[in-house]
């Protein structure tokens, strides 16, 4: 089943707000109520080896009475740090997982993605009449970019 | 207002097969209460009008109150005079509220030398009513008005008016719903109930309720959304109890694995669908008489169903998951149909001993914050249940860990979901006959802890349970789906 007009337009306006061409996927992913929500070209972090890729997160299709889930993801999943972050001695992203399945169902198919989690709406609960997607694009990208500090 | 005694010619029309007039009980208490206080003058108000189009029946939603200045009306114990000035200001104000908006006309017919006032329209009535409403409905196609009248013991009668091409065209109303934490239903002249043919069947329940509540809940129509666990019970006890119309909703089938915790899925109806079975067993165990049972093979929630639901005088919601909860809780208060909510959690140890559970019966009607205020539902739950097989997902990939399939499946069984029923069915009494001073909040029963809980949870200010109460279609609600 397509989306709601509701998250259709919901994409549209983030797409002209965040100047990122997002696209929604044609059905839910399956054994969920979830679509995908991604960009293909959306510029990383400097520290990251991938200077470009794929970002995206996904939408429950009763938005926006139900919030987009408390996370977001990127690919290619090969991404690394340049350099080794000095308080874990690693250069492997902090808190992101590799997750298989996720995004099935969108146009990026069976393709594995890396999953970061931090309990963006935490301290604000979504609020269905309030918030935006766009809302939700900019704490993804405030956490992204303090990522090896959280 | 006033007299006459020539009777006039009424453009009689159809809009539906039932009309009513809805307003919340403080609306009501407001109107009646200071135009009322006017006697032995007549007195009146406009009142903005929303409509709420079902499928059998329209509703005219009554609104804010649109109060005479002084000078726009002369008022004398014959006559009401109302001045072009508030005419026109109340069809400003309608226009302002949207395209659907329209006005109607509240008045008094209060006591006077001639004895009582009488809820019902006079030719006079009709005279002016045939020559206002036209103006109210000019260029306004799709807005809905109504004129009311209220005797001096609050008697009433009430009529809709709707522009029909370049007619104007009047329909009689059945009924006013007043709505609050209880629902009272006024019969005008037009009204279509009938008591029970034999009363003495109903004896026992009678002495309760008394013989305007064994007529109440004969005429009543209550919908049920899902006849699973909760909603099999609770068409099995209103069929019982005498509820002369029942609506029932569910698209699933009848399993046999269905059987052990619900009723009426009798072996013969495995494999056929769920409001089938029920259907034919509530009119197997119905008392009312006549006895009205319809199956709607669909979800509740779906952009048909939600219309329909809109015929129903009270809903019992007997879903089982949080998401088509947001559209039954919208209709309740958009719409002021009053609806029972009730639901379960269990949990088992290792043991198989219950170590949480919960069971609750939550009234949404406004006065009674709704499920948003109370939590049970919140955008937090629903982008969980959402998650469907992947919930918790986020806190294992993100950690290297793998995603677990979950199939959410919970411990259902029947005395459980009697004891929610039982709760829904005590609040139904409450909201449909008053049988006690006050209907009680959100009632949790808690185990281990063998505790009855009320809430006392606030509404919040901002939630549509105070902001958008009665504004029926003028709000789109959204459908829900769940397959």
């Amino acid at each position: 089943m397509a989306a709601s007009e509701e998250l259709a337009s919901a994409v549209a306006d983030l797409s002209e707000r965040s100047g990122h061409a997002f696209q929604i996927s044609p059905q839910v992913v399956p054994g969920t109520n979830l679509y995908v929500v991604h960009t293909n070209d959306h510029d990383f972090r400097a520290a990251y080896t991938v200077e470009r890729g794929v970002l995206g997160f996904r939408v429950p299709g009763n938005f926006p009475d139900a919030g987009p889930e408390d996370n977001f993801f990127i690919a290619p999943v090969d991404t690394k740090l340049r350099s080794a972050d000095a308080v874990r001695n690693s250069i492997d992203l902090n808190r992101a997982g590799r997750a298989e399945g996720y995004v099935t169902g969108s146009a990026l198919g069976t393709m594995r993605v890396l999953v970061f989690s931090w309990h963006l709406w935490n301290a604000v609960p979504w609020n269905r009449k309030k918030h935006t997607l766009m809302d939700h694009y900019t704490h993804c990208i405030r956490r992204f970019e303090m990522a090896e500090n959280g | 207002m006033a007299l006459s005694t020539s009777k006039m010619a009424l453009p009689l029309g159809h809009l539906a097969e039932e009309v009513h007039i809805a307003a919340t009980r403080t609306v009501w208490r407001k109107i009646a209460e200071r135009l009322q206080a006017e006697a032995p003058n007549e007195a009146c108000s406009f009142v903005l009008v929303r409509p709420s189009r079902g499928r059998r029946r329209v509703t005219a939603i009554l609104g804010e109150i649109l109060w005479p200045r002084p000078g726009e009306v002369v008022a004398t114990p014959e006559r009401l005079e109302l001045s072009a000035d508030y005419i026109t200001r109340a069809l400003e104000a309608a226009i302002d509220a949207g395209p659907m908006a329209g006005v109607c006309l509240v008045h008094t017919h209060p006591s006077s030398r001639w004895g009582r006032g009488v809820g019902a329209f006079s030719p006079r009535d009709d005279w002016y009513e045939k020559r206002l409403f036209p103006t109210m409905t000019m260029d306004r196609a799709g807005c809905l008005c109504a004129s009311v009248v209220i005797g001096s013991e609050g008697d009433v009668d009430a009529r809709v008016w709707w522009r029909d091409g370049s007619n104007v065209m009047t329909q009689a109303a059945q009924a006013i719903r007043i709505v609050g934490p209880e629902l009272t239903i006024l019969e005008t002249s037009a009204s279509p109930w009938k008591d029970h043919p034999d009363p003495s069947v109903m004896d026992r329940s009678t002495r309760l309720w008394g013989k305007q509540g064994r007529k109440r809940m004969q005429n009543l129509r209550i919908g049920v959304a899902g006849v699973g666990g909760t909603g099999s019970l609770s068409t099995f006890a209103l069929a019982t109890m005498g509820v002369g119309k029942l609506s029932l909703w569910d698209k699933d089938i009848g399993k046999k694995e269905n059987r052990h915790r619900t009723v009426g899925i009798t072996a013969d109806f495995v494999g056929r669908s769920k409001v089938e079975a029920l259907q034919a067993m509530a009119r197997c165990v119905a008392t009312a008489d006549p006895f009205e049972v319809e199956a709607v093979e669909d979800w509740a929630t779906s952009e048909e169903s939600l219309q329909r639901l809109k015929d129903c005088d009270l809903i019992f919601c007997c879903v089982d998951k949080f998401a088509p909860r947001v559209p039954l809780n919208d209709l309740a208060y958009l719409h002021l149909i009053p609806t029972i909510d009730m639901a379960s959690w269990m949990h088992a140890d290792q043991q198989q001993r219950i170590d949480a559970l919960v069971t609750h019966a939550h009234v949404w009607s406004p006065g009674i914050p709704c499920a948003w205020c109370r939590g049970t539902l919140s955008s937090h739950l629903l982008t969980q249940e959402a998650q469907g097989v992947q919930r918790g997902i986020e806190r294992r990939v993100a950690y290297g860990l793998p995603a677990e399939a979950i199939d959410g499946v919970e411990p259902s069984v029947l005395p459980l979901n009697m004891l929610g029923v039982s709760l829904a069915l005590m609040q139904f009494l409450q909201v449909a006959l008053k049988i006690t001073s006050r209907t009680p909040n959100d009632l949790k029963f808690f185990l281990p802890e063998w505790e009855l809980d009320e809430s006392d949870l606030p509404a919040q200010t901002d939630c549509i349970c105070v902001t958008s109460i009665g504004v029926g279609d003028t709000v789109r609600i959204r459908p829900v789906t769940v397959e």
